[in-house]
């Protein structure tokens, strides 16, 4: 995907220097490796520093939220998904927006890299579909499939849905994907052992609230975590309020989770909060055969009523 | 939402939905007497669910 | 005090052994990466490891802490009274600090331990134990405590400092704790007449393998104003999502907010670290929040560490140059960047340069 760089910098240069948009959001390069940073460019020169490779797995609808002017954003096939459920939910208008299409072919999962090799990575080099991995006295080259973030191998929204413009050719979709795996191990388990198994999940959470903060579908002006009049959970390390935290930031995504991943990248203690959000979003893909962000001009499931709704649970 | 709880580990059985109109008074009874019935069979709840003072290290 | 070398199993043994006289924590790799943690009889700590995820700062300083407890029972005797925990004065150790670590304990102490002010909590556990460092032979490609005031070997903040050498460990007692340690874990053993010179030469091999640097020797001269109003804090924060991550791993960042809870009768008044990355961190009763928008937070951190903070000790920077927000920030935000940016910031071109353009 590195070859996506020249010609994502020749399409931010002209709608920049055509008028069209005042800035455009994508990605610069990280100061350590697998560590690309969401950058924004407002002319020429900054564009310069524009990069795309296969560490750009933060979402960048993320920084869309009530921004006023026109503006430019580099969008792989999440970030796209995320920018529809952005304008459905009113939080930018599609015309202010100029989006530059990614075709995604995933991005590779640090947490999991970091985990392969005891030794520090030092760089993390990208050759079509190999990355060599070195550091002090190792290198190894492995098959980019191999290293994805689980929501990329698992992903069937690869192109962009909506975009103004492509920065390469679109991708073939991947079919024959499990995408709901992990969550059917845990289905399979037994209601002490599905406790057992979120406790255990969530033992190394510090309330950092990365997962909350890097996921653009989180933009309450005040989370009900940071309410104090009332207070509705305490902010200690206490386990039930950890997992009071983490269960109703999964409900608030309901029917608009488009599994980008961002929440589990950015966790500094490497937890598999896709969890949570997974099992909902198998839900709604059972129930009410939903996914998120794939059209500008269908309402989401849970701000809509149907006679024929699911309603076996009311007793 | 009860799909979610009950994949975290909350047992079936623990949440139930109901729609009551106020004049059901009957269905309102059996409804509840159901409900705590059935709740009764399953561990006490205060084992693991409900918080009483932080448990911090 | 005496040099010493013991082998890797009489350090094990001399761990085990002065469990008895204190709470040990060392590190220990769950998961998939190294924590500090209090190590269970039989249990030793895990030296093979660069650096542990997070600092060990919440031996001293948990990120969760009971301070007080009252009864709201109206029929007791003490009802309404806070009552002060019974806290930790046992002694404890801490095996394998990183000499980056190390400093953040003197440096954390400026503000908990002062003539007017005692944080009892902090001061009693601080003093309670006795801090084992371990010797970097090689950095991580994020280190910078060369910069940052101590070095691979550094010793401030430390009662013993063991040094790796093969399957060997030479163990350098510094303070009378120390060397109270070293008894009761009964370390002894001659080292060789050349081990001085054979440590100085390792020591100067480990600083040399610190690539990072960074610049602070002009911070201090430069006025709070014109760094505080510097045109780069909307850039540099304009990818921050305003997590905890970089306060929470930070070995230095002190701040906690104090909560109470109440179940049924009873209830208790806690602290739990806080970040000035939360909005909330400054949010006032009135409703009036004066670091309202991501950018002033972000200028918040790094003003503090780097400019509020040296003004305030004359005593460098309150950063150990561990290097963990930036291997752990999500978006990349890297203080080395920031604190040259604000060394070599210089508000008179700057403002040439905005009326140039």
């Amino acid at each position: 995907m590195t070859d996506y760089t020249d010609k994502i910098k020749e399409i931010a240069k002209r709608v920049l220097a055509e008028g069209k948009v005042d800035m455009v959001i994508g990605f610069r390069a990280g100061t350590v490796p697998m560590m690309n940073q969401p950058h924004y460019a407002a002319s020429a020169e900054a564009v310069e520093e524009m990069i795309w490779d296969s560490n750009c797995g933060l979402n960048l609808a993320n920084y869309l939220t009530d921004k006023k002017g026109k503006i430019g954003i580099i969008a792989k096939g999440c970030d796209s998904r995320n920018i529809v459920t952005h304008v459905i939910e009113n939080k930018i208008k599609r015309d202010q927006l100029y989006i530059i299409g990614v075709p995604c072919t995933g991005m590779i999962d640090h947490h999991k890299i970091n985990a392969m090799f005891d030794k520090e990575i030092l760089k993390v080099e990208e050759s079509g579909d190999q990355i060599t991995i070195s550091g002090s006295g190792f290198s190894e080259t492995v098959s980019k499939q191999d290293l994805l973030a689980e929501n990329c191998a698992v992903c069937t929204h690869r192109n962009p849905v909506e975009y103004d413009e492509l920065a390469g050719e679109l991708v073939d979709e991947q079919a024959d994907v499990d995408q709901y795996a992990s969550v059917s191990k845990v289905e399979a388990m037994t209601a002490d052992e599905k406790w057992d198994y979120f406790d255990d999940l969530l033992s190394t959470c510090i309330r950092c609230y990365a997962c909350r903060n890097a996921c653009p579908l989180c933009y309450c002006p005040t989370c009900f975590v940071d309410e104090s009049r009332p207070q509705w959970v305490g902010k200690s390390q206490d386990p039930t309020d950890v997992r009071t935290f983490h269960l109703l930031r999964a409900y608030h995504c309901a029917g608009r989770c488009t599994d980008c991943g961002a929440c589990e990248r950015v966790c500094p203690m490497g937890i598999k909060i896709r969890e949570f959000t997974k099992k909902l979003n198998k839900d709604c893909k059972e129930l009410y055969g939903w996914e998120a962000g794939l059209s500008l001009d269908q309402r989401p499931p849970l701000d809509t009523f149907k006679a024929d709704d699911p309603e076996e649970f009311i007793k | 939402m009860k799909n979610l709880l009950e994949h975290t580990g909350i047992e079936p059985g623990r949440l139930h939905f109901s729609w009551i109109s106020s004049a059901e008074s009957t269905k309102f009874v059996d409804v509840v007497t159901k409900i705590t019935d059935e709740v009764k069979t399953l561990d006490p709840a205060n084992k693991k669910y409900v918080k009483t003072e932080p448990k911090v290290d | 005090m005496k040099l010493i070398k013991v082998d890797k199993k009489s350090l094990d043994q001399g761990i085990e052994k002065a469990k008895s006289a204190y709470r040990v924590f060392g590190p220990v790799k769950e998961k998939s990466d190294h924590d500090f943690k209090l190590l269970d009889k039989e249990q030793l700590p895990d030296l093979d490891f660069q650096n542990t995820r997070l600092s060990p700062k919440s031996v001293i300083y948990p990120q969760s802490q009971i301070m007080f407890q009252y009864s709201l029972d109206e029929s007791k005797e003490d009802c309404r009274i806070m009552k002060e925990v019974e806290n930790v004065t046992s002694p404890m150790a801490v095996i394998g600090v990183r000499p980056c670590d190390a400093l953040s304990f003197p440096i954390v102490r400026r503000n908990f331990d002062t003539p007017e002010y005692q944080d009892t909590y902090w001061v009693k556990a601080y003093e309670a134990t006795t801090f084992v460092g371990l010797a970097c032979n090689s950095a991580c490609g994020t280190c910078f405590c060369t910069s940052a005031g101590t070095g691979p070997f550094g010793e401030e903040g430390l009662d013993v400092l063991l040094i790796a050498e093969g399957n060997d460990f030479y163990v350098k007692p510094l303070t009378e704790k120390g060397e109270s340690f070293v008894q009761a874990a009964g370390w002894a053993g001659e080292v060789e007449s050349a081990a001085a010179s054979k440590i100085e030469e390792m020591k100067t091999a480990a600083e040399a393998s610190i690539t990072a640097t960074v610049d602070t020797d002009k911070l201090r001269d430069k006025t709070t104003l014109d760094l505080y109003d510097a045109p780069f804090w909307e850039e540099e924060a304009f990818s921050c999502i305003n997590c905890g991550t970089c306060t929470y791993v930070c070995p230095t960042c002190w701040c906690f907010d104090v909560q109470d809870e109440t179940c049924g009768k009873s209830g208790i008044r806690m602290r739990n670290w806080d970040s000035c990355m939360f909005p909330l961190f400054t949010h006032h009763a009135s409703g009036h929040n004066p670091r309202d928008v991501k950018y002033q937070r972000v200028r918040q951190r790094f003003m503090h560490k780097l400019k509020y903070y040296v003004d305030k000790y004359d005593n460098g920077i309150q950063c150990v140059g561990c290097g963990r927000c930036i291997r752990l920030c999500p978006v990349n935000i890297d203080i080395r960047r920031i604190c040259n940016k604000m060394n070599s910031f210089d508000a008179e071109s700057c403002v040439c340069e905005a009326t140039s353009s």
